[in-house]
């Protein structure tokens, strides 16, 4: 019996003791992936260019507030969760953080406390990030960005997700190797395009479901969930590898057009994207938008070769459409009298001004919750640098009822070669709420 | 007066409550159920925002002998034009809001030369209804809207050659007023006239649909749907 207690003992204490250096053990911090020369410099303007593919400054940056001075609040499903301060200000910034301080948090996802940050940071992706790019991130931030003096409110996630040090465990699952590593039976440009989509642009983040502990399926294109579609906020994030998804209809001009510019001749970007495109991948350069668009379309099912050209085939929803006849259903009815006169009775809009509603990922996307937010308030095309147009398309909350913004988009997600479930005036009427908080 | 096509007879004055219920049986019948919205308030319950019960009997009488609703097609009652034109006068078109409204003012300057009274819109209706129910008082009798429906023609003809030499400052008043008549039953529903989109429907406008693109090489052909709104109503 004494011997029972004694093993029983140990154990226990044991496990404290394991607990203990769980919780407070500092996590080994990932060091450089590669050895650079002592003198290395990064070239004029490579550290804002990283920045920009990694859309650093969208997040850290509030609404109106100085870039990068954090504050922004990022609805999580876990709560919401502050985005910190990353100006090289001493007390409230980044300023008395070094280069493996900086790397840990782009890495190890990790501060210079040691304390684990919230993966909203998708260290998963800039895990992958050279040295080079993080040595010339960290000198942007160091030298270039202004400082500034502001504290951020304090994260409060409810139980049990306020205790940090539960994320060791998750980021024991969640990360894979640190750096990337290119795939030698591919191309530069693949590999380039690789590097991007998999590291600084955090596709992933989006673009990849996540399984029930949040995490993103898979790191790179061996995993068959990579890129496969995901959800964000209840808005669905396309699929960018199935036959059907945008990258593998499009040609890889047309997807780099659609990187650089919210358009081309097919669709346009609403939501997330326009806002990853109008803040991030805009200031790409056109090289670099062609080698991710080289890279999706080849990991995806056309595995990169040019897409079938569409047949000049008149659907029968066209011919409901051109007929007009007054005993037509309601949902066409809504088309006529909203919508065709832009996107066009064959449902193909028209190119790079109104995008294309037959195979468009937003009507028939799995959670219709962006197509109804589109009918209901509108979308507007970000301004970009080589297409500066605010292309803007009204909302009819205030001309259409539920039921039949329901019926419409019941009718756009069937109509034409769609093929997607209806949806009902509740879904309506919850996307029209949530505007109204 | 006015040359609408299939208005050729004259009407006695029609009850407004009783027109607008004979609109709302078309209504029913004519719009997709649903899209039928509740009956407005009749005519003779409506609280103008800003004419007088004297400018509203005005004005209600007035559109009623410009667009009369015997004949074809409905008339300025059954598609509330009074609605429209109490709405308007009483927003910035009254208040001439937009306008450049700073003297020097020639109200009796060449006609050519546009609106030259320092009156808004508004002011005009306010001062020159007593001043025509004055004037139809002293050459028929009675004030207009108690005239009876040839009397009214006859008057409003005399107001549109200005026999009784209105005073410069009012002098567009015949002119605003079938203008706005005009517009009350031609313009979208939404600013309160054309009500169930009538006179769109009698002219066959298909209304705020925004391209008809595939009909254009279909000739000879009627356009088989019924208007739409700005605000979503079909008809």
């Amino acid at each position: 019996m004494k011997t029972f207690f004694r093993i029983i003992g140990t154990l226990v204490v044991l496990g404290v003791v394991a607990l203990l250096a769980f919780i407070f053990v500092p996590v080994q911090r990932t060091g450089p992936v590669t050895q650079l020369a002592a003198d290395f410099k990064p070239a004029k303007g490579q550290g804002e260019y990283v920045m920009r593919a990694g859309d650093c400054m969208a997040c850290h940056t509030s609404e109106g507030g100085k870039p990068f001075a954090g504050g922004r609040a990022i609805n999580s499903p876990m709560g919401v969760i502050y985005t910190t301060n990353i100006t090289p200000d001493k007390e409230t910034g980044i300023g008395t953080w070094s280069l493996d301080d900086f790397r840990a948090a782009l890495y190890d996802g990790v501060d210079k406390e040691g304390h684990h940050l919230y993966p909203a940071m998708p260290y998963d992706s800039y895990r992958k990030l050279s040295e080079e790019d993080v040595v010339a991130l960290y000198d942007y931030f160091m030298k270039e960005v202004q400082p500034v003096k502001a504290e951020v409110p304090e994260t409060k996630l409810a139980f049990p997700f306020n205790m940090r040090f539960g994320l060791r465990a998750w980021n024991w699952l969640a990360l894979g190797d640190a750096g990337f590593k290119p795939d030698a039976s591919e191309d530069a440009m693949f590999n380039r395009g690789a590097y991007l989509v998999e590291g600084a642009a955090h596709c992933a983040a989006c673009h990849s479901p996540r399984n029930l502990m949040m995490m993103s399926s898979g790191t790179n294109a061996k995993d068959a969930a990579f890129l496969s579609g995901g959800e964000i906020d209840g808005f669905t994030a396309p699929d960018l590898r199935g036959p059907q998804s945008g990258p593998q209809q499009w040609t890889t001009e047309q997807l780099a057009e659609y990187l650089l510019t919210a358009r081309n001749a097919h669709s346009s970007a609403t939501g997330e994207m326009a806002l990853a495109i109008r803040d991030s991948l805009q200031y790409l350069t056109k090289d670099d938008a062609m080698a991710i668009a080289t890279y999706l379309r080849k990991i995806g099912a056309g595995k990169g070769a040019a897409p079938v050209a569409e047949k000049a085939e008149v659907t029968p929803t066209q011919t409901l459409l051109t007929d007009a006849k007054p005993d037509m259903p309601l949902g066409p009815r809504l088309y006529l009298d909203n919508c065709a006169a832009c996107h066009i009775v064959n449902g193909k809009g028209a190119g790079e001004t109104f995008p294309a509603l037959d195979g468009n990922s937003l009507v028939t996307a799995k959670s219709a919750k962006g197509l109804i937010s589109v009918i209901l308030h509108g979308a507007e095309l970000p301004s970009t640098e080589r297409r500066p147009m605010k292309l803007r398309m009204q909302g009819y909350d205030d001309r259409l009822s539920d039921e039949e913004v329901a019926t419409l988009a019941t009718f756009l997600r069937d109509g034409w070669h769609n093929k997607a479930p209806a949806v009902t005036a509740a879904e309506v009427k919850a996307v029209r709420d949530e505007a109204h908080h | 007066m006015r040359d609408l096509p299939g208005l050729p007879s004259r009407r006695t004055f029609l009850k407004a409550s009783a027109a607008s219920a004979a609109v709302a049986g078309v209504a029913a019948v004519s719009m997709p159920a649903e899209a039928a919205a509740p009956a407005p308030t009749p005519l003779t319950e409506y609280k103008p925002d800003c004419l007088k019960p004297t400018e509203w009997a005005f004005v209600m009488a007035a559109v009623a002998r410009l667009i009369p609703s015997d004949g074809d097609g409905p008339g300025a009652i059954e598609t509330r034009v009074p609605v429209f034109i109490d709405k308007q006068l009483a927003g910035d078109f009254g208040k001439a809001s937009d306008w450049y409204m700073v003297g020097p003012y020639e109200p009796a300057a060449s006609p050519l030369r546009g609106w030259q009274t320092p009156l808004n819109p508004l002011e005009i209706y306010q001062q020159a209804i007593p001043v025509f129910d004055d004037w139809c008082k002293a050459t028929h009798g009675k004030i207009f809207a108690e005239l009876d429906a040839a009397t009214q023609d006859k008057a409003l003809t005399s107001l549109q050659k200005d026999e009784m030499k209105i005073k410069p400052e009012l002098r567009e008043f015949f002119g605003i007023l079938l203008a706005n008549t005009k517009e009350g039953y031609f313009a979208d529903p939404m600013y309160g006239g054309n009500h169930g989109m009538a006179a769109w429907k009698y002219i066959g406008f298909p209304g705020a649909r925004g391209s008809y693109k595939e009909w254009v090489g279909k000739h000879n052909v009627k356009y088989p749907l019924g208007p739409v709104s700005i605000s979503g109503e079909r008809g």
